[in-house]
C-alpha cells in the first residue's frame, strides 16, 4: 500500500466536490493552453512577419554603414557568407544602397535607392509580394523602377509614369537617367512607403557609377534557425563585419514583441493559476477539516507530521495530475483548431500596430512550451496552494484531533 | 515481580487544562510504573482523568508538569516528531470509537503502522495474515470499516496496534461500544496475546468485566490515583499497594 494509492483514496471521498474542483482547474489550464499558443502564434507571425517582410533575421553590412549609409561603405569578400548561407541552407540576399533625387513633372523627392536582386528578393522576403499596382522588377526591367506608395502619390507618379533621377555617383560625377514606374507597393514599412524607390543591381550599378557594390546582406532561414545561431555562424566566418540580428536593428520592435508576449502571458497566467490553485487550496482545506480525526489517528499511531504534508500535497499533484490530463486534451483540441483555421480579426488587409505587421488570421502556434508551461506552472502552484491545508493537518495535537468534531 | 523490566514511569505528573477560572486539573500528581507484561486496567468515575493519562503515557498529549519517562528517554524532552517516531516503534492505540481508516480495508489498516515502519510488503503481508488468522478476521481482509460490525472493527482495530509487536498497548474503553459477548472475546484475545507474547496492555475501562482480566488495577480519583491492587493471578489475591 503506498501513500499514493491512500491519497487518491481520499480525494473520491468526496467525489462531487472532487469532480467540480477538477472541472474548474482542468477548464483553466485549458484556457492557459489556448492563450499560450495563441499569444506565441501572434508574437511568432509578428515577428515572422517584420523578418520575413525585408529586414531578415540577420543583417551583415560593412562596419559603420548604419551610422551614416555611406555608399562607400560596402562589403568585401563576401563569398565567404555565401558559402556559410548555401551551407546552412539560409535564404540571402544583396543590396545596394544609394541616395538621390527623383522626379516627376513638377514634383520632386528625396530618395534612397535600392539595387536588388529580383529573383532572389521574391525568393527569400516578401515584400516584393506586396504590389499594390503593377508588377515588382524582374530580371529584365532595366530602367523600371518600382515605388513605395508614399513615395509614388507624392510624385504624382502612376504605372509608366517617366520619372528623371538625379544622383551623385560613386565616382562623384552626376549621374543622371529616366526610369519608368512599373509597380507601386502597397503598405510595407513606413520607411519603404515614403522613401523607397527599387531598381534592378545592374542599373544601379550604371546610376552610381559602381561596380557591383554590396551593402547589404539581408538573411533570412525562414524560422529554420534563431537569429543567435545565425549571427553566430556568420560572425565565426565573416571578420571585420557588422552581424547583427533583427532584434539588435529594430530594437524597439523586438521589445515591443518581448513585452508584449511578456505581458500578457504572466497576466493571464497569473490570474488563472491563481484562481485554479484557490480552488485546489479550498478543496484541500474542506477535505483537511472533514478528516481532522484520521489526521489525529494517523498521528497517534505514529505518522510524523512531514508524512501528513506529503499526503496532502500528493492529494493536490494528484487532482491536478487529473485535471491537467483533461485541460491538456480540451486545450490542445481547441488550439490545433485555432491553429488550423485561425481566428479572423481583420476586415480588411494586415494589421500594423507600432512598426509590427499582425496577420488578418490570428493563429494559434501550438508547441510543447505552449502545453508544458500551464501544466507545469498549475502544478507547482497547487503544490503551493497545498502547503496551508498541508500544514494545517501537519500541526494537529493528536489528542485534540481525535476528538475533532467537524 | 521486581525483575520485570520497566518500560514507562511516571514522576509527579500533573495535567492542567485551561486557565483562571476555567482551569481544570485532570491530573494531580501521578506517579507510577508500568512493567514489562503487564496486564492493567485503569478504573475511576468519569473525568478522573483515565483517558488523560493514557494520552500522556502514550505521549500524545503533554504533560503540564512532572516527567513521563518510556524506555529512559524522557517525553519533556523529545519533539513531536520524536514522539511520533516512538509511538509508531513501541506503542500501540486502541481507542473506544474503534478509529479505523476508512479508506484503507481492514488488511491495509492493520499494515499501515507496519508500512509505516518501512516493512517490506511481503514481511507485512505475512504478519499481517498470520495475526488475522490468529484473531478470527481471515476473510474480512478486504472488507473496509463500514462493511465490518462493531466487534469486527474493533478486533482489526487491536490487529493494528499489535501487529507490529509493540512494547505496550494503550486501550481507551476498548469494550464501550460492543455487546458483552464480543468484549468478552476481545479481552480474551487480548490476555492470550498478553500471555504468549508479553505484550503490556494499559486499559481504561468503566466496564467491570474487564477487571476479571487484569493483573493489576489502578484506581483513579479527581486525577490522582486512590488505590493501586495486583490480581490474584499475580499475588495469590487481589491485595492493596
Amino acid at each position: 500500500m503506498k501513500l499514493v494509492k491512500i491519497s487518491w483514496r481520499n480525494l473520491w471521498r468526496n467525489s462531487t466536490r472532487t469532480n467540480v474542483t477538477i472541472t474548474a482547474v482542468a477548464l483553466c489550464i485549458a484556457i492557459l493552453i489556448i492563450f499560450q499558443s495563441l499569444i506565441i502564434g501572434l508574437i511568432g507571425k509578428a515577428v515572422h512577419n517584420t523578418t520575413n517582410l525585408v529586414v531578415g533575421e540577420v543583417q551583415i553590412h560593412a562596419i559603420g554603414y548604419l551610422d551614416d549609409r555611406s555608399i562607400y561603405k560596402s562589403l568585401k569578400n563576401v563569398d565567404k557568407i555565401r558559402a556559410v548561407a548555401k551551407e546552412n541552407n539560409i535564404g540571402m540576399v544583396e543590396r545596394s544602397y544609394g541616395f538621390g533625387l527623383i522626379s516627376s513633372g513638377t514634383k520632386s523627392a528625396g530618395t534612397q535607392f535600392w539595387g536588388i536582386d529580383p529573383e532572389s528578393e521574391l525568393k527569400y522576403f516578401d515584400f516584393a509580394n506586396h504590389i499594390d499596382e503593377g508588377n515588382f522588377l524582374t530580371k529584365t526591367s532595366l530602367k523600371k523602377v518600382v515605388l513605395g506608395n508614399k513615395l509614388a502619390r507624392s510624385l504624382a507618379a502612376e504605372l509608366g509614369t517617366e520619372l528623371v533621377i538625379f544622383v551623385q555617383g560613386a565616382d562623384g560625377s552626376l549621374g543622371n537617367e529616366l526610369f519608368y514606374v512599373t509597380g507601386i507597393l502597397g503598405n510595407v514599412a513606413d520607411n519603404i512607403d515614403r522613401g523607397a524607390a527599387i531598381i534592378l543591381r545592374d542599373d544601379f550599378d550604371i546610376l552610381f557609377s559602381t561596380n557591383n557594390l554590396i551593402h547589404e546582406i539581408a538573411l533570412n532561414s525562414n524560422g529554420k534557425l534563431e537569429a543567435e545561431e545565425i549571427q553566430k555562424l556568420m560572425s565565426a566566418k565573416a571578420a571585420g563585419v557588422a552581424v547583427e540580428t533583427w532584434k539588435e536593428l529594430m530594437p524597439t520592435i523586438a521589445i515591443m514583441t518581448e513585452k508584449m508576449s511578456v505581458f500578457m502571458l504572466t497576466m493571464f497566467s497569473l490570474i488563472f493559476t491563481i484562481a485554479a490553485s484557490l480552488g485546489v487550496m479550498n478543496t484541500l482545506v474542506m477535505s483537511t477539516y472533514d478528516r481532522m480525526k484520521e489526521f489525529g489517528i494517523i498521528r497517534a499511531i505514529g505518522a510524523t507530521p512531514w508524512l501528513i504534508i506529503r499526503q496532502v500535497s500528493l492529494e493536490a499533484i494528484l487532482l491536478t495530475f487529473l485535471a491537467s490530463i483533461i485541460g491538456t486534451v480540451i486545450g490542445l483540441s481547441i488550439a490545433i483548431y485555432l491553429q488550423v483555421y485561425g481566428i479572423d480579426i481583420s476586415g480588411k488587409g494586415n494589421l500594423a500596430f507600432g512598426g509590427i505587421v499582425f496577420d488578418p488570421i490570428w493563429r494559434a502556434s501550438v508547441s510543447l512550451k505552449s502545453v508544458f508551461l500551464p501544466v507545469v506552472l498549475m502544478m507547482l502552484t497547487s503544490i503551493v496552494a497545498s502547503i496551508y491545508p498541508a500544514s494545517i493537518a501537519a500541526r494537529i495535537k493528536p489528542v485534540e484531533a481525535i476528538h475533532y468534531k467537524p | 515481580m521486581s525483575s520485570k523490566r520497566e518500560i514507562a514511569s511516571l514522576h509527579k505528573v500533573v495535567k492542567n487544562y485551561g486557565e483562571g477560572k476555567v482551569l481544570t486539573k485532570a491530573l494531580r500528581g501521578i506517579s507510577m510504573k508500568i512493567l514489562e507484561g503487564d496486564f492493567s486496567v485503569m478504573m475511576g468515575p468519569s473525568g478522573c482523568g483515565k483517558s488523560t493519562l493514557l494520552n500522556i503515557i502514550g505521549g500524545l498529549d503533554r504533560t503540564t508538569s512532572g516527567e513521563v519517562k518510556f524506555n529512559d528517554e524522557n517525553f519533556n524532552t523529545l519533539s513531536n516528531k520524536a514522539l511520533s517516531l516512538i509511538r509508531r516503534q513501541h506503542i500501540g492505540f486502541v481507542f473506544q470509537n474503534y478509529n479505523l481508516l476508512p479508506v484503507l480495508n481492514a488488511y491495509e489498516n492493520a499494515e499501515y503502522v507496519l508500512m509505516l515502519q518501512g516493512v517490506a510488503p511481503a514481511k507485512r503481508r505475512e504478519k499481517v495474515m498470520h495475526l488475522f488468522q490468529e484473531m478470527g478476521l481471515d476473510g474480512l481482509e478486504n472488507r473496509y470499516p463500514r462493511e465490518l460490525s462493531g466487534g469486527q472493527q474493533q478486533r482489526v482495530a487491536i490487529a493494528r496496534a499489535v501487529v507490529t509487536e509493540p512494547q505496550l498497548v494503550l486501550a481507551d474503553e476498548i469494550t464501550a461500544n460492543v455487546d458483552s459477548e464480543t468484549a468478552q472475546s476481545l479481552l480474551e484475545l487480548m490476555a492470550t496475546l498478553n500471555k504468549n507474547n508479553s505484550t503490556t496492555f494499559l486499559f481504561s475501562t468503566h466496564d467491570p468485566a474487564v477487571i476479571k482480566f487484569a493483573k493489576k488495577i489502578i484506581i483513579l480519583k479527581d486525577g490522582i490515583i486512590h488505590s493501586e491492587k495486583a490480581s490474584i493471578e499475580e499475588t495469590g489475591q487481589f491485595a492493596h499497594r
